[in-house]
């Protein structure tokens, strides 16, 4: 593979409210036993990118605990595998403002790097992507950029970061940022490839003037004044954004739907993520547990429907769980009902108690309370 | 760490791999599997236990150990061997031997162990017809590197010998006025060695209070060599009840009493109840499976049913389909029948 990868493990946080108070979007658990991180990780490696840079910026602890020694994912830490690229003290008060400057921070690992071409992304939007096939139709375009894009997201209301319109064979008309684009513009994922060195000139030139916005400061400026050629790739597959404490919501609850658990899981790729060791769950003669995934290490003597159950979930007799996410090792205790909530991890729910909220508004419960 | 196999050693070497799984991925040391292999003037199969182990002299020797602690692969329990390696050194033992009380009625049926209160062994009896006492040997042996070398290179060349722990070498020892000692273990033990051992160990593992619970006080973890499968999912027709369900499986079907491994699909209308369901199997609409283990990537088609209730909750008769199988639509496989695929050389 002639692509190195960079992945922006922070860039979301301010949108996902208490879920990222002590973590980064990339080690936010999504699915049961994943972290974000794992799916963009495990694309990578399945595309046989060897050499990966995470770049983090703060609450970065709960990452590296999970990445360890990126074993688990068949990376080791070291030059040619796994690099974590915390911020510079070097640079203005530590922490970087945009990607452009948090690149700035890691040039030597870029200009160390002996890689054709950059995979950039966020861990925002989970896919099963194939990065040879994004990287061949880069190449054959002979863009200097190609943005991953996905249509069916742009509905004139939602606020997109970044989104791009083309025409039919794929050349960009229109490039916007922070934008309620209306349906026939394609919605970017925040995953780009760039030629290395092309990246690099970019780099260097927009940071000695301060600027800091990849997509503002030099996509889409350079389309707009320099005439960059920017080639969309257009992903048809499962793409889910968890760009917002209800998508997250909404995502985890997509895949009880068979065609989300397939496009994400069934593919020839596989999903890694960090071995724990847990015992099967475990479902006594009282549970009933219906249109739920259930993760290892689960206790289950109540009832759950219509809900995510990650890793060492306890659920007491006569409880009951729907439309819920309840995140790894949660206590549920007797007779308690929930409905449309995000439990994070190590919470809590005492005796009978009541939690409800809707579809629209789930309840979030902080890591580690009480309730 | 060395493993002994004499047969199929392929599957076992893939999954040990670098023993990373369970720390063992040392430079030093780690884990070894060692079969049968050709020397220079013979090779030969493993005769018994204690040939096993001398003929890979020259792997324990590398670590010049102090001693030597000898384990079967195919027993279910958890024992912190530090605590018996603790009495064997305070005893000052030549060799220490795991034992756990049986009932009476079966003594017949296992190595069984006469000590003295201070737990040094006067007799060692392999499956005695009138046992003297309870204590059964789990095949768990501590020794001096320095006396089992010794013992074994003996028993090598006694021509009428076995060559088994039990039969042959732990007699001797004793005839020999050596020094051996039981260490009493009292947590829960299983030798699965046969089909009906393999499937109450399982169903050990179930129930409200299990007889071996895997999580619970004083519990240790168990490591395993894990693949990447997502969570299981649970359809709107599951029921699942007093059972383990692994992850990466999709059910839709009643799973009672039942411990499912990872990857295995169950469609909505199948039973499976007081089974054992390994890796990788499809249960089609409908299919029944009852009192029986079914191997690893066997697909049972729709309404198939394979074993039945037993008559005696005691004495079940396992029905046991073998890997890779493909059971067809409404076929019937009776209690206790074994159907296995014949084994091309």
């Amino acid at each position: 593979m002639k692509g190195m990868g960079i992945i922006f493990s922070n860039i979301y946080d301010k949108y996902l409210g208490e879920l990222t108070d002590h973590r980064t979007v990339a080690s936010l658990p999504f699915g049961g036993r994943y972290r974000q991180i794992d799916f963009i990780l495990s694309n990578m490696r399945n595309s046989g990118i060897s050499q990966v840079g995470i770049v983090t910026k703060y609450h970065y602890q709960s990452l590296m605990d999970h990445l360890g020694s990126g074993q688990d994912w068949d990376y080791t830490i070291q030059k040619d595998g796994l690099s974590l690229l915390p911020p510079f003290a070097n640079s203005h008060d530590g922490v970087y403002r945009g990607k452009l400057e948090a690149l700035h921070n890691a040039l030597p690992f870029l200009t160390d790097a002996e890689a054709e071409y950059v995979i950039l992304s966020d861990s925002v939007v989970q896919s099963a992507i194939d990065f040879r096939k994004v990287l061949q139709s880069h190449i054959a375009s002979g863009a200097e950029v190609t943005v991953v894009a996905v249509p069916g997201r742009a509905d004139g209301k939602r606020v997109l970061p970044f989104a791009v319109r083309c025409d039919a064979d794929g050349t960009v008309t229109d490039v916007a940022i922070e934008y309620a684009a209306p349906k026939d513009f394609l919605c970017g994922t925040g995953m780009f490839i760039i030629g290395r060195q092309f990246l690099i000139k970019a780099i260097e030139q927009t940071v000695s003037r301060g600027q800091y916005h990849l997509e503002k400061d030099f996509i889409q400026r350079q389309y707009y004044q320099n005439g960059l050629k920017l080639h969309v790739y257009r992903f048809d597959q499962v793409a889910l954004f968890n760009s917002s404490i209800l998508e997250y919501y909404q995502n985890n609850l997509a895949l009880l739907r068979p065609e989300i658990r397939k496009g994400l899981f069934q593919g020839e790729s596989t999903i890694y993520t960090k071995i724990h060791n847990q015992v099967p769950a475990y479902y006594s003669k009282t549970a009933q547990i219906t249109d739920c995934l259930v993760a290892d290490g689960c206790y289950l003597e109540g009832s759950a429907e219509q809900s995510i159950l990650f890793r060492g979930v306890r659920l007491g007799k006569y409880a009951s769980v729907s439309r819920s996410v309840i995140m790894k090792g949660v206590t549920i205790e007797q007779g308690a009902v929930l409905d449309c909530v995000i439990l994070d991890s190590d919470v809590t729910v005492r005796k009978h108690a009541i939690l409800k909220g809707t579809p629209e508004h789930p309840v979030v419960v902080k890591k580690g309370e009480t309730v | 760490m060395g493993i002994l196999t004499q047969y199929q050693p392929l599957e076992l070497n893939e999954y040990i791999g670098n023993g990373q799984p369970w720390n063992l991925n040392r430079a030093h040391g780690g884990v070894q599997i060692l079969p049968p292999y050709s020397r220079s003037k013979k090779s030969e199969w493993y005769k018994g236990t204690a040939n096993a182990i001398y003929q890979n002299f020259s792997f324990i020797g590398r670590y010049q150990p102090e001693y030597v602690l000898i384990l079967s692969g195919d027993h279910i329990y958890q024992m912190q061997y530090d605590d018996m390696l603790r009495a064997h050194e305070i005893a000052g033992a030549d060799c220490t031997i795991a034992v756990r009380q049986v009932p009476l009625e079966e003594a017949s049926r296992f190595g069984i162990v006469n000590a003295r209160q201070t737990g040094e062994i006067y007799e060692f009896e392999e499956k005695p017809k009138q046992p003297k006492s309870n204590l059964a040997s789990m095949g768990i042996y501590i020794f001096r590197w320095d006396i089992l070398q010794k013992a074994l290179e003996e028993d090598e060349n006694r021509p009428n010998s076995s060559h088994d722990f039990g039969k042959d070498v732990l007699p001797q020892l004793l005839k020999e006025g050596k020094r051996l000692f039981a260490y009493q273990f009292h947590g829960y033990w299983k030798d699965v060695g046969t089909i009906e051992s393999l499937w109450q160990a399982n169903m050990d593992l179930l129930g409200p209070e299990p007889k071996f619970a895997l999580v619970g006080e004083g519990h240790k973890q168990i490591f395993c060599r894990n693949e990447a499968w997502p969570c299981s999912f649970l359809g709107r027709g599951a029921e699942i009840d007093q059972s383990l369900v692994a992850e990466g499986c999709e059910i839709d079907g009643k799973v009672y009493h039942s411990v499912i491994s990872t990857g295995c699909q169950v469609e909505a209308g199948a039973v499976i109840d007081h089974s054992v369901i390994m890796p990788n199997v499809t249960v089609k609409a409908g299919a029944k499976i009852l009192y029986s283990i079914i191997a690893e990537d066997c697909v049972i088609h729709a309404e198939a049913e394979i074993g039945q209730m037993p008559v005696s909750e005691e004495f079940p008769f396992i029905s046991v389909v073998g890997k890779e199988m493909e059971i067809g639509a409404r076929v019937c496989i009776k209690a206790g029948e074994i159907v296995e695929r014949e084994e091309t050389p």
